[in-house]
């Protein structure tokens, strides 16, 4: 046990993590910087310049593009911010809270890109929310032309973006809301007259903010560097910039992946510029806001748009379950024509063939995603308990650093990144294997595992350890029949979050697998490059349920281990 | 069917011993390989036949094909060159690649293929390069070998037949169509490939001097060249689905928009395309095909083995088995796939032409017959260049 135990705590894990990142992010900044500076040995290009910079610059459409990732990015977290922060202080404790706090894990679980899909096909002019009342109240027999998806300012792709980000958002503050006193400052507040929701104001966000900063910077990051989303709801052309970087990537004229180059970094200046902004927004409010928090009024213009404010959460379920609703219906549709509200005719023949097919693909995605999410709970707990032991005894606290290291590949567009790494890998002749996608895998779930655990875990009451210490002695034991057994909750849900990351992941499964490994991901998008949607139905609604499933049983997991603890109940 | 396939090989062995022994030797090293054939993945029938004509392989030749469905085979010239950069010269990723046009030349000038091949498949010499220079210039650059032909490909507009009386024939009558029917016309933008041969196909016919177009562009006139093309784009436009505002990003999803009824024309490079789409349900049955009466663009989509594959007699003996009359009927099944064939149906057996005539015709597409002249593609110096100059007046 010794050894292991001084491994906790000298820092084995915090320092392990930064080292392999550390390389990790290396190759993949030095991938993307070198060849945006023109050097790109293989297709010819040997001399460093500014030539690609000035191509990218002068790109038809450029700054079109630019302008969609910077309207759609900011509008959607903005309001993704917004909307969970205003939410939460008129409904926390109603019922709709606790209707979507229920609702928290199937809406996690919908992949980004199936939930496009159905959304896509709710509100588009030929979707079913015209079907639904054509021809009988617009008389339209044939769909509008109204620009209602693809819009070229990104509208569209930001209100999609806000749906699947606040539900996220939600979590993290739910999460978070454990290490506050809530009950007894909303006792306090109201003893003093204040109404609930300007006790949430006043108080509870500004103290739980601190706690979900980071989640609202991987918010922002990914807001700008939506690739999948983009595609579906996006503007066609000029796209997004993160949809023209992969374009770049994949188009035969080889020279211009020095301007993909170029592009993700520009990309990734404005990633940085957008969370440079919202660090200074949280200042200034900070600033301003002070003296009105201890203004002392009582009456609040909350108060009245309080049942506004029951609407996003409500919306939100709303959507996404007639996205997923649709989604069903395409699975099981075989012709579907505009203004039919229902499939005219019905197969299960995607089904079939859909469920023989994704046998392997389950397994793949079955076992990358439990191993990357168990691995990722072993580094995480691990950098945690070396936290916990320096903030103990006072020592040097090496997390801080790390979880620079951490966030960094969630800033970077996943594409140009990838490539880096991915020459890195092959020079060393290490691509393709199950191990390298695992450890792929990690760098994006890991960070997301930071997020959720962190705060709970560090804020694990100290008393309890010092007993858990003298019951058991020794390091180890406490941690696992004590702490850990404690903690299992928040563990778990951990982990279903770090599972269902690892199943989105599209790019690094096929760039560091090489195409060995296919997931329900890899099936699903490459469904998606095609026309059918019926078969795309099935395949977005397998890679749907896998991670569900996870969430159910971390959810359900806690409930039959301590069903008989009234502590351990929620 | 196997008897029939070993007749095949023995009328071809029997005439040439060299190639025969040669084949031999490749046949029996492939046994055992495993080949990860790159292609896309975005179609539940290409998908089947992929996975069928891997059965086949994998029973009669012991060769394991492993479909790695992409997305964009860009992706995978990426992966290519990323293991040409890296010094990886033998044991790559990938076996085989589906691809043609400018992702064949990217490759082809990056040094990126494994040598001649083509020529050493027994089935090769089946294919119809007589009658169809396409099978010998991809998108006007000479295939070399390099690239095993698959499949034939041509132009087609899908139409809603119920919606649309009387189909156009020429660029002109479509801009008429779209000036009367606001919003239901539209093509992918630019550079996607269907988007691109739609406006070659539209500058062929509008160009004065078509002569032209076969010969490298001269930059100093492509302007003037080019100016009854961008005269017409600009009055098609506003006409098109969402004022041209809003282009989809593939021919993919506007299957989807006809299907919607959002728009009333489409177009496809498998002039069997609407026959296995109304087949399995996802386009209406009302859809039908038509060219333009001046015919419209041919080219052909090829197998090619990337310079470090790492199975190379195993991507041979697959790409001779799709050359195959039986995997070429199976194909151009638009129960199937629907994908026309390459080989020279007047020189096979009458057993494997009787193959063919079995085929169903379906009412949605056109009778080969039917199809018009094809059109060879334009030199491919215009592709940039109209490519470049689409991208700077529209793409704002």
């Amino acid at each position: 046990m010794l050894p292991l135990t001084s491994l906790g705590k000298s820092g084995f894990f915090p320092v392990f993590i930064m080292a392999s990142f550390g390389l990790t992010l290396l190759a993949g900044l030095l991938g993307t910087v070198l060849p945006s500076l023109d050097y790109l040995p293989v297709i010819g290009h040997t001399r460093f310049s500014w030539s690609p910079w000035q191509e990218f610059l002068s790109y038809p459409g450029i700054f079109s593009s630019i302008r969609v990732t910077l309207i759609s990015g900011i509008t959607a977290s903005a309001s993704a911010v917004g909307l969970s922060v205003f939410w939460a202080c008129c409904a926390h404790g109603s019922r709709t809270w606790r209707l979507f706090e229920k609702a928290l894990s199937p809406l996690l679980s919908i992949p980004h890109a199936a939930f496009a899909i159905g959304f896509g096909f709710l509100i588009a002019p030929s979707g079913w929310l015209v079907r639904m009342v054509s021809p009988g109240i617009t008389g339209f027999s044939s769909p509008p032309d109204w620009i209602l998806l693809n819009d070229p300012y990104g509208l569209s792709l930001a209100a999609a973006l806000v749906i699947k980000e606040i539900p996220f958002l939600v979590m993290v503050m739910i999460s978070a809301m454990g290490q506050l006193d809530m009950e007894k400052t909303l006792l306090a507040g109201r003893a003093l007259g204040y109404k609930k929701e300007q006790i949430w104001l006043k108080i509870l966000i500004p103290r739980l903010y601190p706690h979900i900063r980071l989640s609202v910077f991987a918010v922002i990051a990914y807001s700008f560097s939506v690739v999948d989303m983009a595609l579906i709801l996006g503007p066609g052309s000029p796209p997004a910039l993160a949809v023209q970087i992969l374009k770049w990537f994949n188009d035969p004229d080889l020279s211009l992946k020095l301007v993909a180059a170029c592009g993700s970094l520009f990309l990734f200046a404005l990633v940085g510029a957008g969370i440079g902004a919202a660090f200074l927004m949280e200042k200034i409010l900070g600033f301003f806001l002070a003296p009105w928090v201890v203004n002392g009024r009582r009456r609040s213009i909350l108060t009245r748009l309080k049942p506004l404010f029951l609407l996003p959460g409500l919306g939100i379920m709303g959507i996404t379950g007639a996205a997923t609703l649709l989604l069903v219906i395409w699975s099981f549709a075989r012709q579907w024509q505009f203004p039919e509200v229902l499939p005219a005719s019905w197969s299960l023949k995607f089904w079939t063939t859909g469920l023989v097919s994704c046998f392997y693909p389950f397994v793949t995605t079955l076992l990358t995603g439990m191993a990357a999410a168990l691995l990722g709970l072993v580094l995480t707990i691990g950098c945690l308990e070396h936290g916990a032991g320096a903030k103990r005894k006072g020592t040097r606290n090496l997390n801080t650093p790390v979880f620079y290291f951490l966030y960094l590949p969630l800033l970077v567009p996943q594409i140009s990144f990838m490539a880096g790494i991915q020459l890195v890998l092959v020079v060393v002749n290490l691509d393709g294997s199950w191990i390298t996608l695992l450890w792929s895998h990690l760098i994006f779930v890991l960070p997301y595992l930071f997020m959720v655990l962190q705060t709970t875990y560090l804020s694990y009451d100290q008393r309890f350890w010092d007993q858990a210490l003298l019951l058991k002695r020794s390091y180890f034991p406490a941690l696992f029949r004590i702490k850990l057994p404690m903690l299992v909750r928040p563990v778990l849900f951990s982990f279903a979050i770090g599972f269902s990351v690892s199943v989105a992941q599209y790019i690094p499964t096929m760039v560091v697998g090489a195409g060995r490994f296919s997931t329900l991901t890899t099936e699903a998008v490459s469904m998606a490059s095609g026309s059918d949607r019926r078969a795309l139905a099935v395949y977005a609604l397998l890679q749907q349920a896998l991670p569900m499933i996870i969430y159910a049983l971390a959810l359900i997991t806690p409930k039959i281990l301590y069903y008989n603890r009234k502590g351990m109940q929620v | 069917m196997k008897q029939m396939l070993l007749g095949v090989y023995f009328v071809l062995l029997s005439c040439s011993p060299a190639l025969g022994a040669e084949w031999e030797d490749i046949v029996a090293a492939a046994a055992g390989q495993t080949v990860y054939f790159n292609a896309w993945g975005g179609s539940q029938p290409v998908n089947a036949y992929i996975e069928w004509a891997a059965e086949r392989v994998q029973e009669k030749y012991k060769v394991r094909v492993v479909h790695v469905k992409v997305t964009d085979i860009g992706d995978v010239v990426s992966r290519v060159l990323i293991e040409k950069s890296a010094g990886k010269d033998t044991g790559g990723s990938v076996d085989l690649m589906w691809l043609n046009g400018e992702n064949f030349k990217a490759m082809k000038e990056n040094n990126l293929l494994y040598g001649p091949f083509s020529r050493k498949l027994p089935h090769y010499a089946l294919a119809d390069i007589k009658n169809k220079k396409n099978l010998l210039y991809d998108f006007t650059v000479p295939v070399d070998n390099l690239e095993s032909p698959w499949g034939a490909a041509q132009l087609v507009f899908l139409y809603d037949s119920k919606r649309v009386p009387e189909h156009p024939q020429s660029m002109g009558d479509l801009l008429a169509f779209a000036e009367k029917n606001q919003g239901k016309f539209t093509y992918p933008a630019i550079p996607e490939f269907h988007g691109t041969t739609f406006i070659k196909q539209a500058l062929m016919e509008l160009i004065e001097d078509p002569e032209v177009l076969n010969h490298p562009m001269i930059a100093s006139d492509f302007d003037a060249h080019t100016r009854p093309l961008w005269d017409f784009l600009d009055r098609l436009h506003p006409r098109l689905w969402r004022n041209g505002k809003v282009f989809p990003d593939s021919a993919s999803r506007m299957f989807s928009l006809l299907n919607d009824g959002e728009i009333h024309i489409s177009l496809s490079f498998n002039p069997n395309a609407a026959a296995n789409a109304v087949e399995n349900g996802e386009l209406p049955p009302t859809v039908r095909t038509y060219v333009h009466a001046s015919g419209t663009i041919g080219n052909a989509h090829f197998v090619a083995i990337p310079f470090n594959s790492s199975a190379r007699e195993g991507a041979m003996v697959f790409a001779d088995f799709l050359l195959t009359p039986l995997a070429q009927a199976k194909k151009a099944d638009p129960k199937i796939w629907g994908d026309p064939t390459v080989l020279d149906i007047q020189r096979l057996s009458p057993e494997d032409g009787a193959l063919f005539d079995a085929l169903p015709r379906s009412p949605a597409t056109l009778a080969p017959e039917d199809l018009g002249r094809v059109l060879p593609e334009p030199h491919v110096s215009w592709v940039q260049a109209l490519e470049k100059a689409w991208l700077k007046k529209y793409n704002q």
